[in-house]
């Protein structure tokens, strides 16, 4: 018999210890937390656009874990190589940028100020620019507003 | 005439109190979350991230800006299995 038995309900959690198979290529992985991934997100999102788009097609083919394996190490390694690249330039602003979000319930309105200048650094040395995709056509991003009406209760 | 300065013992004995419980509460609060302010408004991917920053760093606040993760990362991960025999 199995049943869904949710983890949070179990006395301890089950935790497999095997790798995976010796015929998959080792890929380390990303080791980055949530709140520098998602200051890197829109990053992620220009640099790494094949790749990822790659997955999310082969992902909607066929869910299987098992079949976007490969897809899925491109994924790794572009974002670890986009991580490396943004520590070895932009380290600071970079820090400062998830610093703020780890304060702010992780969320980007409150912390536009260290945004743009992690935005100007990364165009600068990477030639990165943050677009959010679904903007309207003739309103200026969210990001770019001069006096946004939704900021946070405290300067 | 003096003033009754008794009388205003309550108000003081109020405002500390409450003072006093709101800081402890706070101070509690981030005592928990690593010094900084508590996670609202967390859905299930923001528990899900939680989780995957509990299996890199230890603590679900933690968090690492590293691009290779840690050896134990790779199977850490709890599974939703049971034992059937």
């Amino acid at each position: 018999m199995s049943r869904f038995l949710d983890p949070a309900e179990s006395s301890k959690p089950y935790k497999d210890p095997t790798p995976l198979p010796a015929d998959v290529p080792k890929v380390k992985e990303l080791g980055v937390t949530s709140a520098p991934l998602k200051s890197a997100a829109f990053f992620l999102g220009a640099y790494c656009k094949d790749y990822n788009e790659d997955f999310m097609l082969c992902k909607a083919e066929n869910p299987d874990p098992a079949h976007c394996l490969k897809e899925g190490r491109r994924v790794t390694r572009c974002a670890q190589d986009l991580i490396t690249k943004l520590r070895e330039n932009c380290l600071a602003e970079f820090e400062k940028h998830w610093n703020c979000l780890e304060y702010n319930n992780q969320e980007y309105y409150h912390c536009r100020k260290d945004e743009r200048v992690l935005n100007k650094c990364v165009f600068e040395k990477l030639g990165l620019v943050k677009t959010i995709p679904g903007t309207p056509e003739g309103k200026t991003p969210i990001h770019e507003v001069k006096n946004p009406v939704y900021t946070g209760v405290q300067k | 005439m003096p003033v009754p300065w008794e009388a205003l013992i309550p108000f003081a004995l109020l405002t500390t109190m409450f003072g006093a419980a709101g800081t402890l509460l706070n101070t509690s609060k981030r005592l928990q979350n690593q010094g900084k302010p508590v996670r609202y408004n967390v859905d299930a991917w923001d528990e899900m991230m939680m989780d995957r920053d509990r299996r890199l760093t230890g603590h679900k606040r933690g968090q690492a800006a590293e691009p290779f993760a840690p050896e134990e990362f790779e199977t850490n991960s709890a599974w939703y299995t049971e034992r059937t025999s």
